[in-house]
């Protein structure tokens, strides 16, 4: 091992099953080898049988659903709104000046924290938790973009002007393409999240979803549940990074090129 | 026809963190006619990138006016194309959509424009890269790209930035000949900036020496040499005479620099 020497794909794929190996193996010594008591953390044997029964009989699939719909609902709702602002507040320099002092602001309020009034608001139905994913969202999306269509290399910009380029020509045409690949990343990682939103959201206030799952669990002192849904959430996570990531590479060939 | 006019151009860059205003460039007197191939030599931070950059559009003189066939520069247009030292293609687009880049902003049908590109990539020499992206493409092939995309939008003036400087120096002697190959047969107005006597003698018709701090014409000198000119000229007694001359213009200037640096 020398420092950023690179590794195989194929080692790269080992060394990253063997970290789960080793943590399922800890978790195994902890539970079965009666280190830990099973009231507070259910071995991984019966993780996996609550995880099916979850499945088979509770219809847990309804609640992922539920909760994949709230964050991919919020996420999108607040994408839609976010972007275009973003990309308006790093093309013009007024529309920043006059926006951004309130949205870096906006951005620190915690997501968590408005869930009492949104449900005073809101009450506790779909729309609420729709809002406390897009107020968890929305200003972050917006504060990056700003930042990255702000930061696009000004001698693309001039080069496109000495081409008589015009502004609406800038911002459709070297702005948004120079931009595009991060706005993508910044969506991918905002999405993240949003996941976590999505859990506090449904923790309270809820009669499906997966944190309300877990919530239940919790009262029945189900350890095995409730760690199956963390997994869960994590799997999902997992695999939206991965659809977004592929995604990205197959929307701007031009950077692997 | 076209004439460039710069008259009493001057640039000085506003005072910074209690050090007193840079004076780029003092007020500068050229004027540029049909067809003529200028080329502007200096030792950096002779003010010549700024110049060049004002007749762009690109930066405001501080005094003096910049007149295209009559018309004031007020800001970058298509009427002046320019090629920058840095690579500057677009990297989300293809070799052809990059040279179409300044036609479609235009309005140029598709058809139009790729055939307009297609004819600037045969003349550059990069056949068979039309649908490659710059980022596959050498420093080379980058620079030559990017005069077809600057020639494609038929500017009455085309404004080079030191396009070569960061090329090898074989590479560079190829780039030369072909931009020169271009100029020949096409005719076009020319400004061109370097810090290559050699290049400056070879390209131009005429060599405008630039001095540092503050920046401002030296001296202009005709370079009588026949056209067409091949790689070869470099070696005859005129060349090299021409050289000499202006290795001491620059070496005067240089030094002026390196002693204030």
């Amino acid at each position: 091992m020398r420092p950023l020497d690179s590794v195989t794909s194929k080692q790269r794929v080992a060394y990253g099953l063997a970290f789960f190996v080793l943590f399922v193996a800890l978790w195994s010594w902890a539970t079965f080898g009666g280190h830990v008591s099973k009231t507070f953390l259910a071995n991984p044997l019966t993780m996996v049988q609550e995880g099916y029964d979850l499945l088979a009989k509770q219809g847990f699939l309804y609640d992922i659903g539920m909760t994949i719909w709230r964050v991919v609902g919020g996420f999108a709702l607040a994408a839609i709104i976010a972007v275009p602002l973003g990309v308006l507040m790093g093309a013009y320099k007024p529309v920043e000046a006059f926006l951004e002092p309130f949205v870096s602001f906006a951005r620190y309020l915690p997501a968590s924290a408005f869930i009492p009034l949104l449900i005073l608001w809101a009450g506790i139905g779909e729309l609420q938790k729709l809002l406390v994913i897009f107020i968890g969202s929305v200003f972050q999306i917006i504060l990056m973009i700003a930042v990255t269509v702000g930061a696009t290399r000004r001698d693309l910009v001039e080069a496109a002007y000495t081409l008589g380029a015009s502004d609406r020509g800038m911002i459709r045409r070297v702005l948004l393409p120079s931009s595009a690949p991060e706005i993508a990343e910044i969506l991918r990682l905002v999405l993240g999240w949003a996941w976590t939103y999505v859990i506090v959201a449904e923790l309270i206030g809820s009669s499906s979803g997966i944190g309300h799952m877990i919530t239940d669990s919790q009262a029945l002192l189900n350890t095995g549940q409730i760690i199956f849904g963390i997994i869960v959430i994590g799997l999902i996570g997992l695999l939206s990074d991965f659809m977004f990531k592929a995604f990205n590479a197959w929307l701007f060939p031009w950077r692997l090129a | 026809m076209t004439t460039l006019k710069i008259e009493q151009v001057s640039r000085i860059f506003p005072a910074r963190h209690g050090n007193a205003p840079t004076r780029a460039l003092e007020p500068t007197d050229l004027i540029i006619g049909n067809n003529d191939f200028v080329t502007i030599l200096g030792p950096s931070g002779c003010g010549k990138s700024t110049l060049l950059r004002i007749v762009a559009g690109l930066d405001r003189p501080t005094s003096g006016r910049v007149t295209l066939d009559g018309r004031e520069v007020t800001g970058p247009g298509a009427d002046r194309g320019m090629v920058f030292q840095s690579y500057t293609l677009f990297p989300w687009l293809t070799v052809r959509a990059n040279i179409a880049f300044g036609l479609r902003e235009r309005g140029v049908s598709e058809a139009e424009r790729n055939k307009i590109a297609d004819a600037f990539i045969r003349q550059v020499g990069l056949s068979g890269f039309e649908n490659h992206w710059p980022k596959q493409l050498s420093g080379g092939m980058q620079q030559r790209t990017a005069i077809a995309r600057a020639l494609a939008n038929d500017p009455k003036i085309l404004l080079l930035d030191e396009p070569f400087g960061a090329l090898d120096n074989q590479t560079r002697a190829l780039m030369q000949e072909m931009l020169l190959g271009i100029w020949e047969r096409d005719q076009k107005t020319v400004l061109f900036v370097t810090h290559d006597i050699e290049e400056a003698i070879f390209l131009g018709s005429r060599v405008i020496v630039m001095s540092a701090r503050p920046g401002r014409i030296k001296a202009e000198i005709n370079v009588d040499l026949p056209h067409p000119r091949s790689y070869k000229i470099k070696t005859t007694p005129e060349f090299v005479q021409l050289k000499e001359r202006l290795v001491e213009e620059i070496r005067t200037e240089a030094l002026k620099v390196a002693e204030h640096a």
